[in-house]
């Protein structure tokens, strides 16, 4: 009962404190309240501006008015964004490119992670410090670049697939996850006959399904918004991945328009305009699929920083 | 069913080279999982160190290492002789010193407060809304900062308006370029690093803070004397992390925010080689500076690591 109670109280705790909370207390508690008012505004700002420019007309988003809420409601830039089918190919990579990353990367790192908790064989020292090497040491992109170019993956999304596969932090955190299911449970099943890649699909991935679930939204995550891979591994249109379309589509544009912008003619501040919530639309349409993930799986991710925090 | 008959322990009197062999059969199956592994290691993290050589070539794309002339140390020289080198180095040691004086504690700070709050609800939602900024691209930030900065279309330009000043070019403006990083590191980060402090404090034995309060100690006192001591550790060992990668910059985000206006100050060594090698294809040379930043990066952790083992006994290896 008492393990029980414990928390209960835990909770409360300032709320039942015997001694009287002093003024300069309940004046921090106020302050306190305002500071993080104002930073889930500053925290808020940036994405409710994208959207809301998106949505805007455009007398509105040339005056600078829109802050955290359309002015003058005009989607008109969404049912151009729709149907460009650049977009829609290289949103089509991404994806691709994110879910087969993440398949592929949690099953080679389940198996490289094996041998290393349960594994009692000739040369594992070798194999792990060949494995936490990588950790430690980065050759850097252009010898990433001969590579990718001497194995025939040059410009195709396999480079990106493959190359973050099996990386060691991934591997680290899953050895130490493994390494927290009791040996005797490997043990029994080996006496009983079982191979080690059946323990490993039948019986430890099952049992590890948090971790798992954690590395795989890391994989999805940093894949959807990896830059640097696709900027060097990546050449023809047709497999420009989302970000490399945002970066040519938006930021390119950024001084074509700004410079139009400026110049006070009013056809030309109808083009820069239109293309500013053209633009902000875009970005809003690629923020999406991480924005409906992320507060469902946000306890996946911080489980996942405690695990790192702890093991690594 | 054979593997049962080999899980027996060997005999004792068994010759040692068949309980080798017995042993690597016995093992079969964990090596039919380190081969692969193995394989992909050198096929795509060891092979990029292979052609680290070609710091040592003027390598052309087409010739291979066989048709590229050897030119030994020539890139390094070339490298090191250059003040561009040392402008970088500058750059990246001038935005990392400032992002660790203002970014690094920041999160800390956050968890701390975010801690005081009585409310569960807010403090829920408030410890949500922190980490969204973590999961939007860098692509999509640089465009957020570019709108934002806009001298014509910016809210910020509109805030100077009204306050009666000129807007400036904040992108296209070197002395601002700084401040920009700063504040979209925090806006990124803060909330996100929080969490490793908030699950710090969340393991605070409570009987701590009972002892501080019947002491006499205030909410503040609490906090000086209890709170910061115990996640003490945990902020040093992120400290000296953060100091092993002082040469090191985010590359995406640098890349993304330089323009030719700003570059005086935004050129960093790993932008450079991506420059020197995907742009201008001397690979040679690019591979020579790529090589140079990931030895200092290197042996910066090792001695970062070999300082906090020293001084507080905790070690990241």
């Amino acid at each position: 009962m008492s393990t029980i109670s414990i928390p209960k109280q835990k909770k409360h705790r300032r709320d039942q404190d015997f001694i009287k909370r002093s003024t300069g207390e309940k004046v921090f508690n106020v302050v306190n309240i305002v500071v993080m008012a104002i930073l889930l505004c500053f925290f808020l700002f940036p994405v409710f501006n994208v959207i809301s420019i998106s949505l805007s007309d455009d007398k509105a988003v040339l005056a600078a008015e829109v802050t955290f809420y359309p002015i003058g409601y005009n989607p008109q830039a969404y049912t151009a964004i729709f149907g460009n089918s650049d977009l829609w190919r290289a949103a089509f990579n991404s994806f691709y490119v994110a879910i087969v990353g993440c398949v592929l990367g949690l099953i080679g790192t389940c198996v490289a992670a094996y041998p290393m908790a349960y594994g009692n064989f000739y040369g594992k020292k070798l194999y792990v410090i060949i494995i936490m090497f990588t950790m430690w040491f980065n050759a850097g992109i252009v010898p990433l670049f001969l590579t990718i170019r001497s194995l025939g993956l040059y410009d195709s999304l396999w480079a990106l697939i493959l190359n973050s596969m099996i990386t060691a932090y991934n591997v680290v955190i899953i050895r130490s996850y493994f390494s927290s299911i009791p040996f005797s449970v490997i043990e029994s099943a080996r006496i009983d006959g079982a191979t080690d890649y059946r323990i490993l699909f039948q019986l430890v991935i099952p049992l590890s399904k948090p971790v798992l679930a954690t590395v795989a939204l890391w994989l999805i995550v940093g894949h959807w918004n990896d830059y640097l891979n696709p900027l060097v591994l990546i050449h023809s249109q047709e497999h420009k991945t989302l970000q490399l379309f945002l970066k040519e589509l938006v930021l390119n544009a950024e001084t074509s328009t700004s410079n139009l912008a400026s110049v006070n003619d009013a056809t030309n501040k109808g083009v820069a305009a239109l293309s500013q919530q053209l633009k902000n639309g875009v970005l809003v349409v690629s923020m999406v699929p991480m924005l409906v993930l992320y507060p469902f799986l946000q306890k996946f991710f911080v489980s996942g920083v405690m695990l790192g925090s702890v093991k690594g | 069913m054979s593997s049962v008959k080999l899980q027996k322990p060997a005999p004792s009197f068994a010759p040692s080279r068949k309980h080798v062999a017995n042993r690597i059969w016995q093992n079969r199956y964990i090596y039919m999982m380190v081969i692969p592994v193995l394989a992909y290691m050198i096929l795509f993290k060891y092979m990029p160190m292979y052609f680290l050589r070609a710091a040592f070539y003027d390598y052309k794309l087409l010739k291979g290492f066989d048709g590229s002339k050897f030119v030994g140390l020539k890139w390094f020289e070339r490298l090191l002789s250059s003040p561009d080198l040392w402008q970088y180095i500058k750059n990246t040691l001038s935005l990392n010193l400032l992002s660790l004086a203002i970014v690094f504690p920041a999160p800390l700070v956050f968890a701390i407060l975010l801690n005081e709050i009585n409310n569960a609800p807010y403090k829920k939602i408030v410890q949500t809304v922190s980490y969204l900024p973590h999961f939007i691209s860098t692509v999509v930030l640089v465009s957020m900062i570019n709108t934002i900065c806009s001298p014509s279309l910016g809210v910020l330009a509109k805030i100077y308006k009204s306050m009666g000043l000129t807007p400036v070019n904040f992108m296209g403006n070197p002395d601002y370029f700084y401040a920009i990083n700063i504040i979209s590191g925090l806006w990124q980060g803060t909330g996100w690093n929080a969490v490793i402090y908030i699950s710090a404090i969340t393991g605070i034995d409570h009987c701590l803070y009972e002892a501080a309060r019947i002491d006499g100690a205030n909410r503040w006192k609490q906090i000086l004397h209890v709170t910061i001591p115990c996640i003490m550790p945990t902020f040093i060992l992120l400290l000296i992390m953060q100091i092993g990668q002082l040469l090191n910059c985010v590359f995406d985000k640098i890349y993304l925010l330089q323009n030719t206006l700003n570059l005086q100050v935004s050129e960093m060594l790993p932008t450079y080689v991506y420059k020197t090698g995907m742009i201008s294809q001397k690979y040679g040379l690019a591979t020579a500076g790529g090589l140079f930043n990931s030895v200092i990066s290197v042996i910066l952790v090792l001695i970062a690591n070999t300082v906090s083992r020293k001084v507080s006994e905790t070690s990241l290896f």
